[in-house]
């Protein structure tokens, strides 16, 4: 029986740290979902590549062979730079696709930000076939890289017997958490979170009443993307291989994630990630790993049956 | 450019810019093999196929997306699901055992249902949460085809599906007889020429659909679901019957599909990628317009294994490639032009190649504000 | 307006044609400028023989298929691109595309539909997937035309009673084996794995795979075989390859006490992945792959500190550095040439190519037909994997499978398997 139970618990630490990376990225979506309605197709994508910069800076600086207070530093180091290149990469991405597109029909964003997607993966193609010692020489591109342990996987508890909790599950609750908490502030209490909901509610009366459009939806993809580029550091932190197609599985996640909360709300995108998290945790261990997809999509479907608008999502009125 | 004068335009080209252009590609698609024989053998011929293929996919698509305006993630779900049903249909290890044309028929119905059975307890569903259900359904389904081997044969793939026939006068010993042709695979010329009457008499079905009553419903429902609602048109029923007509047309190129490779391939060949790339050719060609979806076809799949392929076999016979450095293989900057042909392509014709003749925003079923605003503007 | 419509959209649409239109021709003058550049006076005269390889090459798989194609190229350059008089050209098609971002049945068809066309092509080195095979096995089987496979391991590709009831006669409408592979197949190298297993001791087993053709394939023998001999299969499951971690699959393994892991599967659909997350959920039970992980890739991908001395590696053949005589000529001019060790998908590639141009040189008339015949008749080659022949299934007779683990970083070799 308490076999059992501790199944059930190591279990559930997996799922809520898988999730908790999940949501760190389906909030740069709902983000930008809410303000200008945009499903950000490469935003998977461009988190792979926030990836791909840490390890080079890995393999720069030699980060992997610091200890003590310096290693904190270079973890630190590694998470900001991604998020900042993260950011101003989607800000400029922004600048030069979608931001002419502005007026156009929404699925024209979306095919664009298809495209942005397949030219990030390239990108990311070529970054790993750099010769350096990091990405074995680059001699196999398009091969997994591994992310040098950082953070050991030491476990704090459970090391024989018992439910492992382990460094980096703690790490991945110190970043994403008090990330999730400043974020919330920002949207809540600052002034520039009131233009981001005013242009999310209505982008010509919010440039009537003075707010500058442009600039809020462009730190509106500083934001997200620099979230994304903290939950690349992370999951390769976590996972420590990172390859050139990791944004399609992060992307999709994050998306259903940010669904599932209901499109366009925080705490939603947060609540979402948990739960894929925790549901294929449930099912790798309950059932078999090849109805994981299966499950967590049939899930998907079930609540917004029941939920249409996701389960924080506001319910919309129909505009007549 | 006035007001007027785009209207005006809109108009003109709808009604005969688009018809006129389906003629001029019919044309160029009827002359193909003979100009191929004359001139010299391009290899076209293949290439070409297959974008009839995605071209009848890609209108099954326009019918969700184009015409009802909703949103659609997962069209190769229904693309495997007629493959299966057609392989499963016609091979000789099921009990089944039937010929090409009553299989191909029943894909269209099983098709049918299968977007029956999705859509109906989803369709209520607005916008985009309708577009992930519609992912959702098409991973669990490339997922079902490979975990349950013991009916689709998983990973393993059906094989062989047998080829069309037609109906075909032979002299025999008793002077003419009426037999069946089997298609080979060293003539290409009569599976091109079947593939593109199939296209030509999908087109024209989808061009009589548009301007049928169901068609007008669709598109009062794109419009304003509401106010069509007010009209005494069933949103939710239309939009089913819209999923289901989509659902069918893509099994029905999954049908043909499966019969051009003699097999049904594996269930990973109809990923989340199939569905993209029609998305893509919707959207690129003009979402909404008949003719849109055949110049989306062409230059998206075209894009691809025309262009790109001729020029890399061009850059390796002339020894510009390498395989030495990850950026001396041309096969990859695919990905980047690929992306970058798509990025362009919106950039300067973000109403696609061939836009539709009206088109409010193009969000599908609810416009948001900027769009919304855009066409008060264009009300005014 | 309607001229608009067709100066932007027809551009795009018939640059297809365009293409084709300016390309074929230059393509034609690019042919014969490349013979006269590359091989001018090496005395080719009697005309012009070509190879094509179909691999994908766009995506994850680009990596193997890229030392492939280096092996493919090596052995042509080695005989200076000349048989018996005709120029050698070498094409390398690609069958994945950007949209798929994997192998594209579409893009195999029309491969070995343009390979049967081009009636200068007497070879066809593909394919890499063994489902891409059950798409361009009958196609070039109806033309005759032979197709060498340097990766494929799927047993009912050749061998009746293998896989479903109607292979392989379904790829061979014609009657005429048409399809040869050097590499040995799934039912082989899985059975030695769980003979091997059964020797190190381990007598409860984990088996996963990657639900693909091959992974699944070796995996069902591997459990089928462990079962017959007396160990315990106590999992099994197929993986998500796309997944970021499995993390909590490792629970469960770790819960059912297993003794081995065994993956069957490739390193682009995450073994190394896998093996990470074993050691760091506490599981130590060694890890065993089959020879789609046998490249330096996978040690990189895993982390050198995860693998040594608990990863074992299945491979049909012996690895490049345990070859005598031509073996080790390869491999020294591998280096030479590419600064690299040959992984093991290189000496497949090289051995493809060299069967296929030694069988050119003994056909009496250099068509398709004789061409096929003389590599049916490929008895006691001496090539890089040993001396072989192709036996009637078109199958190598080469059985000799090694065993390998890794020790500070590196493939080691232990052990010859299955004698």
């Amino acid at each position: 029986m308490e076999k059992e139970i501790e199944y059930l618990l190591q279990l559930l630490v997996t799922g809520l740290s898988n999730g908790m990376i999940i949501a760190l990225v389906a909030i740069g979506y709902t983000m930008v979902y809410g303000i200008i309605e945009l499903i950000n197709w490469a935003h998977g994508d461009l988190c792979m590549l926030g990836a791909f910069l840490a390890l080079t800076l890995i393999g720069l600086l030699g980060i992997d062979s610091w200890t003590g207070p310096l290693g904190f530093a270079g973890l630190a180091l590694l998470l900001v730079t991604s998020a900042l290149f993260c950011g101003t990469l989607n800000l400029a991405i922004d600048a030069v696709a979608y931001r002419p597109l502005r007026r156009a029909p929404k699925l024209t964003l979306l095919v664009t930000a298809i495209g942005v997607s397949f030219v990030l993966v390239n990108v990311g193609l070529f970054w790993g076939g750099l010769p350096m010692d990091v990405f074995s020489g680059g001699v196999a591109a398009s091969a997994p890289k591994a992310f040098p342990p950082l953070v050991p996987a030491t476990p704090l508890i459970g090391a024989e017997e018992g439910v492992r909790i382990t460094l980096r599950d703690v790490l991945i609750v110190a970043v994403t958490l008090p990330l999730m908490l400043a974020l919330w502030w920002l949207v809540r209490c600052t002034k520039l979170g009131k233009a981001m909901r005013a242009v999310a509610q209505n982008p010509t009366a919010a440039s009537l009443m003075g707010i500058d459009t442009d600039r809020v939806v462009g730190a509106t993809f500083f934001i997200g993307g620099a979230l994304g580029g903290f939950g690349s550091v992370v999951y390769a932190l976590n996972n420590g291989t990172i390859s050139f197609q990791l944004g399609y599985r992060v992307g999709m996640d994050a998306f259903v994630a940010a669904v599932i909360g209901g499109i366009g709300s925080l705490p939603g995108a947060v609540l979402g990630g948990l739960l894929i998290g925790i549901a294929r945790s449930m099912s790798d261990g309950y059932l078999e790993t090849r109805w994981t997809n299966t499950l967590v999509f049939a899930l998907l479907i079930v609540i917004l049956i029941f939920r249409p608008s996701g389960l924080l999502g506001l319910r919309m009125k129909e505009k007549v | 450019m006035t007001r007027e004068r785009l209207r005006g335009t809109r108009r003109t080209r709808s009604a005969w810019g688009g018809g006129r252009l389906a003629l001029v590609l019919l044309l160029a698609a009827l002359l193909l093999p003979a100009a191929n024989h004359l001139v010299g053998d391009f290899g076209l011929l293949d290439p070409v196929k297959a974008i009839f293929l995605y071209a009848i996919l890609g209108l099954g698509l326009n019918v969700v997306m184009g015409f009802t305006g909703l949103l659609h993630l997962g069209i190769a779900a229904f693309m495997a699901i007629g493959v299966y049903a057609f392989a499963i249909l016609t091979a000789d290890i099921y009990p089944f055992q039937l010929g090409f044309w009553p299989a191909m028929f029943l894909t269209l119905p099983i098709g049918a249902a299968a977007g029956f059975l999705l859509g109906a307890p989803t369709l209520g569903l607005r916008g985009d949460y309708l577009a992930i259900v519609t992912l959702g359904f098409g991973e669990i389904t490339q997922d079902v085809l490979k975990n349950l081997d013991t009916i689709t044969n998983g990973t393993q793939g059906i094989n062989p599906v047998p080829p069309p026939t037609l109906p075909w006068f032979e002299h025999g010993d008793q002077g003419w007889m009426l037999t069946w042709y089997e298609f080979q695979k060293d003539a290409p010329l009569p599976w091109y020429y079947l593939f593109l009457a199939l296209l030509v008499i999908i087109v024209v079905l989808n061009r009589n659909l548009e301007h049928s009553r169901i068609g007008r419903a669709w598109m009062s429902v794109r419009e304003d679901d509401l106010a069509s609602k007010a009209m005494g048109i069933p949103p939710v029923r239309t939009k089913i019957l819209a999923f289901a007509t989509a659902a069918a047309l893509a099994a029905f190129a999954g049908g043909l599909w499966a019969s051009s490779l003699s097999s049904s391939g594996e269930p990973a060949n109809y990923d989340f990628q199939v569905s993209i790339l029609a998305l893509c050719i919707v959207i690129v060609g003009g979402m909404g317009n008949i003719t849109g979806v055949l110049i989306g076809a062409i230059a998206v799949s075209g894009a691809n294994d025309i262009v790109l392929q001729k020029l890399f076999e061009w850059m390796q016979q002339n020894g510009w490639t390498s395989t030495g450095s990850v950026f001396g293989s041309p096969n990859n900057w695919k990905f980047l032009m690929f992306g970058l042909a798509l990025i362009l392509m919106m950039r300067f014709k973000p109403d696609g190649l061939v836009p539709a003749r009206r088109r409010k925003g193009g969000a599908p079923a609810d416009p948001g504000p900027a769009a919304e605003s855009s066409s008060h503007e264009e009300a005014a | 307006m309607h001229i608009r419509t067709l100066a932007i959209g027809l551009p795009l649409g018939l640059a297809a044609a365009a293409a084709a239109l300016v390309l074929t021709p230059l393509a034609a003058f690019g042919q014969s400028g490349s013979q006269s550049g590359s091989h001018s006076g090496s005395g080719a005269s009697k005309g012009v023989l070509k190879l094509v390889s179909s691999l994908p090459r766009t995506g994850s798989a680009n990596a193997q298929t890229t030392t492939m194609v280096n092996g493919i190229r090596m052995a042509i350059e080695e005989v200076g691109g000349v048989i018996d008089g005709y120029e050698i050209l070498y094409e390398d098609w690609d069958d994945a595309s950007p949209q798929r971002a994997n192998w594209d049945p579409q893009a195999e068809a029309q491969n070995a539909n343009k390979a049967v066309r081009d009636k200068d092509i007497v070879g066809y080195i593909g394919t890499f997937n063994s489902g891409a095979s059950k798409i361009s096995m009958p196609i070039l089987n109806d033309a005759g035309l032979v197709m060498v496979s340097p990766a494929n391991t799927y047993p009912g590709l050749t061998k009746p009673g293998m896989g479903e009831k109607n292979e392989p006669k379904v790829y061979r409408k014609s009657g005429k084996i048409n399809y040869f592979r050097v590499v040995p197949t799934d039912d082989l190298q899985g059975a030695v794995a769980a003979e091997w297993t059964k020797e190190l001791g381990a007598t409860k087993v984990f088996v996963l795979h990657d639900r693909e053709l091959y992974g699944k394939g070796i995996a069902d023998v591997f459990a089928k075989r462990s079962t017959d001999i007396g160990l315990s299969v106590v999992g099994y499951e197929g993986i998500d390859p796309k997944a970021a971690n499995y993390k909590s699959l490792v629970t469960k393994i770790k819960s059912t006490g297993a003794e081995l892991v065994y993956f069957g599967g490739t390193t682009q659909n995450n073994a190394g992945q896998i093996a990470k997350d074993l050691r760091a959920g506490g599981v130590d039970a060694p890890f065993m792959v089959p020879d789609g992980c046998f490249e330096t890739a996978f040690i990189d991908a895993a982390g050198a500190e995860n693998l040594n001395g608990k990863t074992y590696i299945t491979f049909g053949g012996l690895p490049a550095d345990k070859l005598t005589g031509k073996g080790a000529e390869f491999r020294e001019n591998y280096i030479k040439k590419f600064g690299t060790e040959p992984e093991a998908y290189a000496v497949y590639g090289y051995e493809a190519a060299r069967v296929l141009l030694d069988a050119i040189d003994r056909a009496k008339d250099k068509d398709r037909e004789s061409i096929r015949q003389a590599v049916a008749d490929t008895k006691n080659y001496l090539g890089t994997l040993g001396t072989w022949s192709f036996d009637e299934n078109g199958d190598t007779t080469n059985k000799v499978m090694s065993g390998q683990t890794v020790v500070d970083g590196k493939f080691q070799f232990v052990k010859v398997l299955g004698q």
